[in-house]
C-alpha cells in the first residue's frame, strides 16, 4: 500500500477542533472547561498536595519502621524456624527452597511468554527477592546461608528461562503441571518427613507468616475455579435425575423426577454463600472435629480445615460467577454446537465454557483477590499468618513496640496491595488478549 | 463457483472420506423426512397443531407464513433442538426418540443455518468449520482443514479463513455458517430465515450459495420470505399459520393460484 494515494474516505474529513489538541488544549478541555470544572480541579489539586505532603512526611520522617525490621524473616515464615517448631535443626532453608523452585518456574513462564508482562513480573519479583540478601542486618541476625539462598533466586530465574528455551519444558501446559507438582512437593518439604535426615517434621500448626497466606491463596485459587465450574454446571443440569415411582394403590403410580445433582449444588452454593466466612471457619474449628472420627488427619490439622473451608467458600461464589457467564451467552451458541452433532459435554467444554469464562474474568479475578485477602482470617484459629504474627508480637512486647501497630499494618497493607494490584493487572491483560481477536466487531 | 462435483473414483477429496465414515441407518428410501401429526406445546401454548408432511430426497421446500406461526419450531423439531410431544418424525430412516445417541446420529446428518448465524466468536473461521468434523467425524486436522478451505472457496471467502467471526460482515458470517454446516456432509439442510438479519446488499450473496446448493441435489427446508428465491428454487412451498400447514403446493400454485384466503392475504402483504 502506498501512502501517497488520496484516501477517498478522507475527503471532506476535518481535523478535530483546536481546543482538543496539544497539552494546553488537553488541559483546557479536561480540567478547565468552565468555572465549575476549574474549581473542582483546583480543590482536588490542593487535596492531593496535602495528602502527599502529610503522607510522605509520615512515611519517611515520623513513622518508626523498627517493628518491621525487628520481625524480619518472621513476616515471611512466622515461627517456622524457631526452637519450638524445629527443635534440633535449622529449618530456614526449606521455605527458601520452595521459593527458589517457584522463581525457577516463573523463569520458565518468562521463557515461554517472551517479552511483555510475564517478563516484567518475573524479573521484578526475582530482583526484589534477591535484594533481600543485602538487608543491613548483622551476620548474627542474618547468616551467610540465608543471604546466599535469597540471592540464588536471580540465577534460578535465569536457569528457568534457559530450561524453557532449550529443553522440552517449553509449553504452558507442562509448566503448569510442574507448578502443581512443585506445590505438592513444597507441602511435603515444609511439613518434613519423620526419620528423613535434615527433614525433621515441622507441625503445620507452627507454620506462619506470609507463607501461610500464599499457600492458602494459591491452593484455594487453583482449586476453587474448577470446583466452582463443576458446581455451576451441576446447578444448571437437569440430569441425572432420580426417578421415583410411588405406587398409589391399584395400578396408579406417582412418578417423580428429582434432579438430585442440581439440588445438591444449589444447596451447597447457597449454604456457603449465605454464611459469613468467619462463622464457617469457627464451625470448621469447633463443630467439624466432633463429627469426625478420633485421630482422623483433618482433626489434627486445623490449618487444613480452614484451607478447605476457604476454598469451598470461594468455589461457591465462583460457581455463581461462572453461571452468570454461561447465562449471559446467546442460547444460539449451544444450539449451533448441538445442531452440528457435538455432544453435550463437548458443547460445554469447547463452546460454552471458554466464552463464559472469558466474559466473567473480572468477576473471577475479583474472587481470587478476595480469597487472597480472606486468608488473613485464619488468625482466628491461632495461625500466625502475616497480620497476626505482627499483631501478636506487638501485643507481647507492648512496652517496647506499643505504638507500632500502625506501621506494621500499613506495611502489610502495602504487601497485599502490591500482590492484588498485580493480579488485577494480569487479569486486564488476559482479558485484552482473549477479547481483542474475537470481539472486534461484536 | 459450482457446488456440485462429480464423483471421480481417481480423485478423492477429504469430503469423500467423511461420506465413507458414515453408516447408513437403513435402506435409503426416497422419503427422507416423514412427519406424522406433530404437536408441540410451550407450556400451555400450542405451537405446532398437527403437522403432517413428507420431504423427498433432493427436494427443496420453502416454508413461509406470519411471525409466530411455528415455522422455526417446526424445523427445530426435525433435529431435536425442540422436542415434539406428540406424533412421529422419521429422519433418514431413524425415528426421533429421546435416546441421546439417536439424536446425535440424526444431527450429524442434518445441517442447520440460523437467522443470527451463531458462529463461535472465540474461534477463527477455519476452526469454526473444522471443529465438528474433527470432533464428531474424527477427521484429522489436515483433512478437516483441506475440506474447510474447499468449502470456503465454494462460498466465496477463502481469504477470510484466519479471521474471527466478529471481523466479518453479516453476509460473510452467514456464508461461513453455511460452510460450517456443510462440512459435516449433511444429507439435509435446514435454514431458519438465513437472510432476515442481513443488509439488502448481502442477501444476494447468501441466496446465491443456497441456490447452488439446491443445484447439487441437497435436501433443503428453508424458512424464508425471499419470494423470488422461492419461486425459482423451491419444489414445494408451505404456508404456515397458527401452528398448522395452511396450504402446501408448488410455487406456481402458491403464487398464481393460492387456494386459501389466508395465503392470498399474507402474500399480498409481503409482495
Ligand atoms: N422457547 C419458547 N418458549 C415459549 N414459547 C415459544 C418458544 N419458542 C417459540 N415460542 C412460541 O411459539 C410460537 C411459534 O414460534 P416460532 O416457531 O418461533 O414462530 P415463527 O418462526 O413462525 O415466527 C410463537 O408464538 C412463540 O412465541
Ligand atoms: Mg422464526
Amino acid at each position: 500500500m502506498t501512502v501517497s494515494q488520496p484516501n477517498p474516505a478522507a475527503e471532506g474529513a476535518l481535523p478535530p477542533p483546536r481546543a482538543e489538541r496539544g497539552v494546553i488544549g488537553w488541559l483546557r478541555f479536561n480540567l478547565f472547561k468552565d468555572w465549575r470544572s476549574s474549581l473542582l480541579t483546583v480543590v482536588a489539586a490542593i487535596a492531593v498536595v496535602f495528602a502527599l505532603f502529610y503522607g510522605l512526611r509520615w512515611i519517611f520522617v515520623q513513622a518508626d519502621w523498627g517493628v518491621v525490621a525487628e520481625l524480619g524473616g518472621r513476616i515471611a515464615i512466622g515461627n517456622y524456624n524457631t526452637v519450638d517448631s524445629c527443635a534440633s535443626q535449622n529449618c530456614f532453608w526449606r521455605p527458601q527452597a520452595v521459593l527458589i523452585g517457584f522463581v525457577l518456574i516463573l523463569g520458565m513462564a518468562w521463557g515461554v511468554a517472551g517479552k511483555g508482562m510475564t517478563r516484567n513480573i518475573a524479573i521484578g519479583a526475582a530482583t526484589v527477592i534477591s535484594l533481600f540478601a543485602f538487608l543491613p542486618y548483622s551476620w548474627e541476625e542474618m547468616g551467610m546461608d540465608v543471604r546466599l539462598l535469597l540471592a540464588a533466586n536471580l540465577p534460578a530465574l535465569g536457569v528457568g528461562w534457559l530450561l524453557a528455551r532449550y529443553t522440552p519444558l517449553s509449553t504452558y501446559l507442562r509448566i503448569s503441571l510442574l507448578a502443581v507438582a512443585w506445590f505438592v512437593v513444597s507441602m511435603v518439604l515444609l511439613r518434613g518427613i519423620t526419620g528423613a535426615p535434615g527433614l525433621q517434621p515441622v507441625s503445620v500448626n507452627n507454620w506462619g507468616g506470609f507463607m501461610v497466606n500464599l499457600i492458602l491463596a494459591v491452593g484455594g485459587i487453583a482449586l476453587s475455579l474448577p470446583i466452582g465450574i463443576l458446581l455451576a454446571l451441576g446447578r444448571r443440569s437437569r440430569s441425572p435425575v432420580v426417578r421415583l415411582r410411588i405406587p398409589l394403590g391399584n395400578l396408579r403410580k406417582l412418578k417423580l423426577s428429582l434432579p438430585i445433582v442440581k439440588w445438591l449444588c444449589i444447596a451447597f452454593i447457597e449454604l456457603f454463600r449465605g454464611v459469613p466466612l468467619l462463622a464457617l471457619l469457627f464451625l470448621s474449628q469447633y463443630l467439624l472435629p466432633l463429627a469426625l472420627p478420633e485421630g482422623f488427619f483433618l482433626t489434627r490439622i486445623p490449618l487444613l480445615r480452614t484451607a478447605i473451608v476457604i476454598t469451598l467458600f470461594s468455589a461457591a461464589y465462583m460457581a455463581e460467577n461462572v453461571r452468570g457467564g454461561i447465562q449471559g451467552l446467546h442460547p444460539g451458541q449451544a444450539e449451533a454446537a448441538r445442531a452440528l452433532g457435538l455432544s453435550g459435554i463437548r458443547t460445554i467444554r469447547l463452546i460454552t465454557l471458554p466464552q463464559a469464562l472469558r466474559n466473567v474474568i473480572p468477576a473471577i479475578v475479583g474472587q481470587f483477590i478476595s480469597l487472597f485477602k480472606d486468608t488473613t482470617l485464619v488468625y482466628i484459629i491461632g495461625v500466625l499468618e502475616v497480620v497476626e504474627i505482627g499483631r501478636s508480637f506487638i501485643q507481647g512486647n507492648i512496652q517496647i513496640w506499643g505504638g507500632a501497630d500502625k506501621e506494621y499494618f500499613i506495611f502489610v497493607a502495602a504487601i497485599f496491595w502490591i500482590f492484588t494490584f498485580g493480579m488485577s493487572r494480569i487479569s486486564r491483560r488476559v482479558e485484552e488478549r482473549l477479547g481483542s481477536d474475537s470481539r472486534a466487531r461484536n | 463457483m459450482k457446488l456440485i462435483r462429480r464423483k471421480d473414483p481417481e480423485s478423492r477429496s477429504p469430503l469423500d472420506e467423511i461420506a465413507d465414515t458414515r453408516g447408513e441407518a437403513t435402506e435409503p428410501s426416497d422419503e427422507i423426512i416423514i412427519c406424522r401429526d406433530i404437536h408441540k406445546w410451550f407450556g400451555d401454548f400450542h405451537a405446532l397443531r398437527g403437522i403432517t408432511t413428507t420431504v423427498r430426497r433432493s427436494e427443496v421446500v420453502v416454508v413461509f407464513g406470519p411471525s409466530g406461526s411455528g415455522k422455526s419450531t417446526f424445523i427445530r423439531t426435525i433435529n431435536r433442538l425442540d422436542e415434539h410431544q406428540r406424533g412421529e418424525i422419521i429422519v433418514d430412516g431413524r425415528t426421533l426418540s429421546n435416546d441421546v445417541r439417536n439424536i446425535d446420529a440424526i444431527r450429524r446428518e442434518v445441517g442447520m443455518v440460523f437467522q443470527s448465524f451463531n458462529l463461535f466468536p472465540h474461534l477463527t473461521v477455519l476452526r469454526n468449520i473444522t471443529l465438528a468434523p474433527m470432533k464428531v467425524r474424527r477427521l484429522t486436522g489436515d483433512q478437516a482443514e483441506e475440506a474447510a478451505m474447499d468449502l470456503l472457496v465454494r462460498v466465496g471467502i477463502p481469504e477470510q479463513a484466519h479471521k474471527f467471526p466478529g471481523e466479518l460482515s453479516g453476509g460473510q458470517q452467514q456464508r461461513v455458517a453455511i460452510a460450517r454446516a456443510l462440512a459435516m456432509q449433511p444429507k439435509i439442510m435446514l435454514f431458519d430465515e438465513p437472510t432476515s438479519a442481513l443488509d439488502p446488499e448481502m442477501i444476494k450473496e447468501v441466496l446465491d450459495v443456497m441456490r447452488e446448493m439446491a443445484g447439487t441435489g441437497m435436501t433443503m427446508i428453508c424458512v424464508t420470505h425471499e419470494m423470488g428465491f422461492a419461486r425459482e428454487v423451491a419444489d414445494r412451498m408451505m404456508m404456515f399459520d397458527l401452528g398448522r400447514i395452511m396450504e402446501e403446493g408448488p410455487p406456481e400454485q402458491i403464487f398464481d393460484d393460492p387456494q386459501s384466503e389466508r395465503t392470498k392475504l399474507f402474500l399480498s402483504q409481503i409482495l
